[in-house]
């Protein structure tokens, strides 16, 4: 979020020198609404998007939610998953976080995954999921 | 070929292959039939049509193209043993690659009308990882090869070693009654509902590359009104023969559709004919094509939905398509495995029965989704047109503020698309059909969701509603199953449902 405010605002920022020399726009006319609206993007979405972010390990299967404006809502149900995995990044490892990732078999969401979970509970997670699956389920 | 020593421990000793030599011919062929163009082009353009000239280049071209098709086919070998397949192929990079029995989707044999000649079949090994041409692909075999290298595949997936069914030759078990087939008076029906205008689109595309045979300047309008004759010579013309004229173009552009649909279809689908195949594993068989013979075996199994497709004037005439859903696509790109192109209903229902899907009872009650799956389409494509048409007319010429009009039709089609947009669901299957002008079925037995999303855009938060999108194994990843525009709560009822059905211990594979 943080790097694409300031991609946003770095191209303000020439937006705004390349009005003013050709056209001679008053200053900040670009400028003030794009600071606005990346303030927006670094203060605000951040923590809106992240309590939109849920998830809910069920007897049989896993939902996740997730999204502040296009919001969904997905469940994959334990014995339709196909294999798991627990990821981490260099800046998640700092804070010893994990991305666990479900693959499924469908086309659409093969691939769903659910970020930021400490590494423990991850694992945790893995575990009783490797347990419900079943081979052959397609 | 040095075949002799196989069958024997067919372990990691079996003999390495090779395609079969004929394939070079049939490949330089192609390559160069890709190439002739170039060279007739060069014939007219740098060789100012010397033909000695042309000559000379067209031989250095055919040694080439044959010198490296037969490097390449001398650099290919294939090794089959008891589990596996190995591929090792590259001149340059060489590349050895294995594929598991095990992992092998579908098996097609395809012949086009010059192997067919040669008495050569490829075989397509689908493994349903990724694109087409990821897989293996043997191009080109002996025919008694391919079908022996099938067998042997189906046999091992059927559980069964390979010398215990060497006896029975499948290809006469499956002559049996076929459970689909189309005759020449089908296809021609299923070729008057193609309509279409490739056959148009390719005239054009063939006048648009062979442009430097015309005279300079033929496709430039002001050649043409100059050499038309005076204005007042067409205005002479009586009403009524201008007007036989104007429906005369209409007509002529039809018939070239409907010809061209029905011609498509023909090499498409000629000879087509669905059978029931029970080696071990039941699959349907399907051979089809006039010029590119396919026959292609998908375990039943692995079907996941049927779509039973249709359009406003064939549903009147009660003709369907009727398709699978499955692992891997089909050939030529398309998502869905066709097995029979235009059939009645009650013709489809015993190839339904087959896999376990059943159609949906008369008595079974489809909802429709809310209304705002429409209007709010409606209301887009109405203030776009009206920006566009207030635009040009204002800037251009008022004459364009006509455009206006046809939003008349788009709002027509977007309330008859809103109106079969229905769902159902009973104890193990979902029904959702969609479209007007594309009406389709699909029918998705319960137990093959692998996923199920709930998703709102900002768009749907004030209306409260969403869409659920229900992920399949195969098809189309860029149109998912979906149910757009369906209440909130009605959504959340919808999904609990469907979700106590496969949650339960499953039944069946």
């Amino acid at each position: 979020m943080i790097i694409r405010a300031a991609i946003l605002l770095l191209v303000a920022v020439v937006a705004e020198i390349a009005l003013r020399l050709q056209l001679g726009v008053e200053p900040g006319m670009v400028l003030i609404p794009v600071i606005l609206f990346a303030a927006l993007i670094v203060f605000i979405l951040p923590g809106r998007i992240y309590r939109r972010w849920g998830y809910d390990m069920g007897d049989e299967q896993l939902r996740i939610l997730r999204g502040f404006l296009w919001r969904t809502d997905t469940i994959v149900p334990f014995n339709r998953i196909q294999h798991i995995d627990v990821a981490q990044g260099p800046l998640q490892r700092l804070f010893g976080l994990s991305t666990l990732i479900v693959h499924t078999a469908g086309t659409h969401n093969s691939i769903v995954t659910l970020p930021g979970l400490a590494t423990a509970n991850a694992e945790e997670m893995r575990d009783t999921i490797k347990d419900h699956i079943r081979q052959d389920m397609i | 070929m040095n075949e002799d020593t196989a069958g024997l421990t067919a372990q990691d000793t079996a003999p390495f292959r090779r395609l079969h030599p004929l394939s070079i011919l049939m490949k330089s062929t192609t390559m160069l039939g890709r190439n002739i163009i170039a060279i007739i082009v060069l014939h007219f353009s740098l060789f100012d049509r010397n033909i000695a000239y042309t000559l000379l280049a067209a031989l250095a071209l055919i040694t080439l193209v044959a010198g490296v098709t037969a490097l390449i086919w001398s650099r290919f070998t294939y090794q089959v043993t008891d589990r596996e397949i190995r591929i090792k192929s590259g001149l340059l990079n060489r590349n050895n690659r294995s594929i598991p029995f095990d992992r092998i989707q579908d098996v097609s044999l395809e012949q086009n009308l010059f192997s067919r000649f040669l008495r050569l079949m490829t075989v397509k090994l689908e493994t349903g990882a990724g694109g087409g041409d990821d897989d293996g692909q043997l191009d080109a075999l002996a025919r008694p090869d391919a079908e022996m290298l099938r067998d042997t595949i189906r046999d091992y997936k059927a559980g069964f070693s390979a010398d215990e069914t060497a006896a029975d030759d499948p290809l006469v078990a499956a002559e049996a009654p076929p459970l689909f087939a189309m005759d020449n008076r089908r296809i021609l029906i299923a070729g008057l509902f193609n309509f279409s205008f490739v056959l148009l689109a390719i005239f054009g595309a063939v006048a648009q590359n062979l442009d430097f045979l015309l005279p300079d300047g033929f496709f430039d309008p002001r050649r043409w009104i100059e050499a038309l004759p005076e204005q007042e010579a067409i205005n002479s013309i009586s009403s009524e023969i201008r007007i036989i004229g104007a429906l005369a173009a209409i007509l002529s552009l039809v018939t070239i559709g409907l010809v061209s649909g029905i011609v498509a279809t023909f090499v498409r689908e000629y000879g087509f004919r669905l059978d029931l195949v029970d080696t071990g594993q039941r699959g349907f068989r399907r051979r089809r094509g006039l010029f590119t013979r396919t026959d292609m075996v998908m375990p039943i199994h692995r079907v996941q939905a049927a779509i039973l497709q249709t359009g406003p004037v064939r549903a009147c005439f009660g003709w369907y398509h009727l398709k699978f859903t499955s692992l891997a696509g089909d050939a030529n790109g398309e998502t869905d495995h066709s097995a029979a192109p235009c059939a009645r209903l009650a013709e489809i229902d015993p190839i339904l029965d087959q896999c376990g899907i059943h159609q949906a009872p008369l008595d079974l009650e489809f909802g429709r989704v809310n209304p705002a799956f429409w209007w709010r389409k409606a209301v887009f494509a109405g203030l776009i047109i009206t920006a566009i048409a207030l635009g040009t007319g204002f800037f251009l010429h008022p004459g364009f503020q006509a455009i206006s009009l046809l939003a008349l039709p788009v709002l027509l089609i977007l309330f008859l698309n809103w109106r079969h947009h229905q769902y159902a669901l009973d104890d193990s299957q979902i029904y959702v059909r969609s479209g007007w002008w594309r009406r389709k079925l699909t029918i998705l037995p319960l137990r093959k969701i692998q996923s199920i999303d709930i998703s709102q855009s900002p768009l749907d938060h004030p209306l409260d509603l969403a869409t659920i999108t229900l992920g399949i194994a195969g098809g189309s990843a860029i149109r998912p199953l979906k149910i757009e525009a369906i209440g909130f709560a009605k959504a959340m009822d919808l999904r609990h449902r469907l979700l106590s059905r496969i949650t339960m211990p499953p039944t069946a594979g």
